[in-house]
């Protein structure tokens, strides 16, 4: 009977033990989700939104970028490579434009080809509102590379797919 | 996740003139479309493993419609009714 209690006493901590590892050691494709959560949440803006708070997140946002982050959008001018300074500038400028914005990621679907390199497709949603009122409402499907680089994944690279092609 | 209709399969010369579709020059009868529209394309041929898919609501000015051809490989799925 006491060997019996001595058993289940084990089986909790290895069950307790495993629950910990997982949540304080989180599994890279787990780690690479969240660059996109954090991502979602500095992009997007409440109307309460105050000057303070916009700064911080212009910061936050090239946080998550590469030294240097190549951008492809099919027949845009908007391609090419941009610095992490840059993108923050670049994010700036156009959220002072909107009075409200949401990014939201749907479908994220990860795979690492190389060691340290993760390749993430998914579909991204941005709604909202510039200052003037005019509603903005875009899906789009992306392909971004990211990079493992002093234990952050960081976006190296975002590519909007072009789904359906006139 | 787009809902669209195809209509049009590969190797097919897909074309609008004045709302109204034609598939290999032959016109084509929408009665799905709800409200007509004055879109014109012109002709072009859907390339292999490919399709062509349309809304159906046809409302809006053609530049302000998504549509055109995708891989096949990207169908998810078809109505159940």
């Amino acid at each position: 009977m006491v060997k019996v209690k001595y058993l289940c006493i084990a089986a909790l901590m290895v069950i307790l033990g495993i629950v910990i590892a997982i949540t304080v050691f989180p599994s890279e494709e787990k780690r690479v989700k969240k660059q996109f959560r954090l991502l979602s949440g500095w992009v997007s803006k409440s109307t309460e939104e105050n000057a303070i708070t916009m700064l911080r997140r212009m910061k936050d946002i090239g946080s998550l970028f590469d030294a240097h982050c190549e951008l492809k959008v099919p027949d845009q001018p908007l391609s090419g490579s941009y610095t992490r300074e840059e993108i923050s500038t670049y994010a700036g400028s156009a959220r002072s434009q909107v009075s409200q914005l949401d990014l939201k990621f749907y479908d994220l679907q990860v795979v690492f080809p190389e060691k340290e390199v993760a390749k993430v497709t998914l579909t991204a949603r941005l709604t909202g509102r510039s200052t003037a009122g005019e509603r903005t409402d875009e899906t789009r499907e992306l392909e971004c590379l990211l990079r493992k680089i002093e234990k952050k994944w960081l976006f190296s690279q975002i590519e909007v797919i072009e789904v359906l092609k006139k | 996740m787009l809902l669209k209709r195809v209509i049009a399969l590969e190797g097919e010369k897909v074309e609008l003139r004045n709302g109204k579709l034609f598939i290999d020059g032959r016109g084509i009868e929408e009665p799905y479309v709800r409200y007509p529209s004055a879109w014109n394309l012109s002709p072009r041929q859907v390339d292999k493993d490919c399709i062509y898919v349309v809304g159906d609501n046809r409302s809006m000015p053609i530049d302000d419609h998504h549509f055109g051809q995708a891989s096949k490989s990207r169908i998810m799925g078809v109505p159940l009714w």
